[in-house]
């Protein structure tokens, strides 16, 4: 009987219902759209942030010794420690290893090149562009035992005319700034040689290596004053086997604050100091909790006016009925089986609202994902019972006080037509 | 006197400086026909309204059937009324929107449970049967009061209350409709008829009279 009655009300409201349905579809929808976006967004933010470099930088621990007499200070002298490029691989197995997107190493060294008054100094830096680094005791059985890294996927964003250096046994191939590029003259495809030597200006004991040109860097930063090569290069040049100066760590940080990431690196690699570059991470954080809140707030408002929108069509449904309320009432209805019908009524409105804006609400994401970040977003069903939730929550606790009055409704008064 | 399965002492109804009903003391046998006669506006109907527990009295009481209703609430009320009074109106008041088999049912289901079988006797009973799918507005008014007095009639009351059962209805219906309610009357069914017509209170063997609130006369038909 109450499936009967509940049945041809709908059927028999079916604009006002429609109405109802309607109102909790635009009340769903943004929270359905807001919440997908929400879970894609952080990490879609985050590879936005990482194609601006790395957030880590992994430099030595360096003794510092006080010199001078008692009383009277000169200063310190610093002594440069290194890190073992063979503890590198260590960084792929902390907890946060899925998060680390990339790392390259840096081993710096000023050379020479060109002849007489056009000799130039510039820096040498050797690193990975794209090298596979074997995981020896990975964290978990299922991790992968190998890892492609290097700075092709931590700076994405360096213009390069030419090519990358894509073999890691490349000896020769080097990408110049433009700047070193225009100060010797260099164009794609030349040779050039570049001379070191372990005491500075100790010409008779110079070592030369010539490189080819594979790339010109135009970066606007100081890159655009170096010559990049293989690590090994470096390293072979400049016999530091096994050693590197710094590298940069690119962390996909929207879960998790980037000092653990830094703090587990410290652990697992003896002897270094990791330093996370606060502005860029800062940066990151602030423009995800502003978008967050910006979602929390559209939510909100969206919900508030859907609410609005049921509790005056379920208003509208009380006053309209209220003859047949008094009627059930007098008929031996108690409050809560009025209660019980005009709740389950909401609750269906609800149900139905919140599963079409569900899927209004991936229509929406997807365009805010393709508008803002260029790619689709994943839709979430974990977002459905969430989405569920919110739009029946909402529906019944704005049929709430439209409930209340028809429960004060009182028979004598409408069966005499007042 | 005491021994009536409705009894009023002292009761009065007041509507802000309108006295509806004032120090009305009335008592109604087991199985007699009442009929409440009246002009318009003379508290015939609010009398019927604190009887069927649909209102409550501003002092006196009202005892229906051993229980003095006056000192219920409202839950209590509703259930008192359910079981023991079927109410019959003047506007019949049937859900618009379900048939006449089903507004019988609905009374059944806020009674106890829904016994189709019974609904479509109570209809059959009123000479109803051949409407049991229809809905109100394809009835006409005599069916619509006759599907009214099958709901009335659906829970096994004692006391049928009816507001003006004919006013609403042509001649040869009213007829069909009165008919019916002697019948009931005649089955043991105590009734309350309110009415504004003498002639419909004559079917009674007990006729209350009331103007601007007091019950002014009290008939008494021998049998």
């Amino acid at each position: 009987m109450f499936m009967s009655i509940l049945g041809k009300s709908f059927s028999r409201r079916k604009g006002k219902i429609a109405i109802a349905i309607i109102a909790v579809i635009m009340g769903a929808a943004i929270p359905s759209a807001m919440f997908t976006v929400s879970l894609d967004i952080s990490e879609k933010v985050s590879y936005e942030f990482r194609k601006y470099g790395a957030n880590l930088i992994l430099v030595p621990k360096s003794d510092t010794i006080q010199v001078g007499f008692p009383g009277v200070e000169f200063g310190a002298v610093t002594e440069q420690n290194m890190i073992n490029e063979s503890d590198l691989w260590k960084i792929k197995t902390i907890s946060w290893r899925n998060n680390v997107l990339g790392f390259a190493p840096s081993l710096y060294q000023v050379v020479k090149s060109g002849e007489g008054t056009n000799e130039q100094r510039m820096v040498l830096v050797g690193t990975y562009f794209n090298k596979e680094v074997e995981i020896l005791k990975p964290y978990s059985p299922d991790d992968k035992k190998i890892f492609k890294t290097g700075i092709k996927s931590i700076s994405p964003w360096w213009e390069i005319d030419g090519d990358w250096i894509e073999d890691p046994n490349d000896n020769t191939g080097s990408l110049v700034g433009i700047n070193v590029a225009q100060k010797l003259g260099l164009k794609l495809g030349n040779t050039f040689t570049i001379r070191y030597s372990e005491v500075p200006d100790d010409t008779a004991n110079e070592t030369e290596y010539v490189l080819r040109v594979l790339g010109i860097i135009n970066t606007d930063g100081y890159e655009d004053n170096q010559i990049i090569v293989n690590l090994q290069v470096a390293q072979n040049l400049t016999n530091r086997p096994n050693e590197v100066h710094t590298v940069q760590v690119s962390a996909l940080c929207n879960a998790c604050p980037v000092d653990v990431f830094a703090a587990e690196i410290e652990e697992k690699i003896p002897n270094i100091d990791a330093k996370t570059v606060k502005q860029l991470v800062s940066a990151e954080m602030s423009v995800l909790n502003k978008v967050e809140d910006m979602m929390m707030l559209v939510t909100v408002v969206a919900l508030l006016a859907s609410a609005l929108g049921v509790s005056t069509t379920m208003t509208t449904s009380v006053i309209e009925r209220q003859k047949e309320i008094g009627l059930m009432k007098s008929i031996g209805a108690e409050n809560k089986r009025i209660a019980s019908l005009f709740m389950t009524e909401a609750g269906l409105v609800g149900l139905v609202g919140g599963l079409l804006g569900y899927g209004i609400g991936l229509l929406l994401a997807q365009i805010v994902g393709i508008s803002v970040f260029d790619s689709t977003v994943s839709p979430r069903l974990s977002v459905l019972p969430l989405v569920l939730a919110i739009s029946i929550g909402m529906t019944l606790l704005a049929s709430s006080l439209p409930v209340r009055r028809a429960m004060k409704i009182e028979p004598v008064i409408v069966l005499r037509g007042e | 006197m005491g021994n009536g399965i409705i009894v009023t002492k002292n009761l009065s109804k007041i509507y802000g400086e309108t006295k509806a009903l004032q120090k009305a003391n009335i008592t109604i046998q087991r199985g007699d026909w009442t009929s409440i006669i009246g002009p318009s506006g003379s508290g015939k109907t609010t009398l019927l309204n604190m009887i069927s527990c649909l209102d409550t009295a501003t002092s006196g009481s009202v005892i229906v059937n051993g229980t003095n209703v006056s000192s219920l609430n409202q839950v209590k009320l509703t259930r008192f009324r359910r079981d023991n009074i079927g109410l019959i109106f003047q506007q019949y008041h049937l859900i618009p929107y379900l048939t006449a088999l089903e507004n019988v049912m609905m009374a059944q289901y806020y009674h106890s449970i829904v016994v189709e079988q019974d609904a479509r006797e109570a209809l059959e009973n009123v000479g109803m049967g051949h409407r049991f799918d229809h809905i109100p507005s394809h009835l006409s008014g005599g069916e619509q009061q006759r599907v009214c007095i099958a709901r009335a009639l659906i829970n096994d009351p004692k006391i049928l209350l009816a507001d003006e059962p004919t006013g609403n209805l042509d001649q040869k219906n009213g007829k069909i409709v009165l008919d019916l309610i002697k019948r009931l009357n005649d089955e043991g069914h105590t009734v309350v008829l309110v009415t504004h017509n003498p002639d419909i209170s004559k079917k009674g063997n007990r006729i209350i009279e009331l103007v601007d609130g007091k019950v002014t006369k009290v008939n008494v038909k021998n049998s």
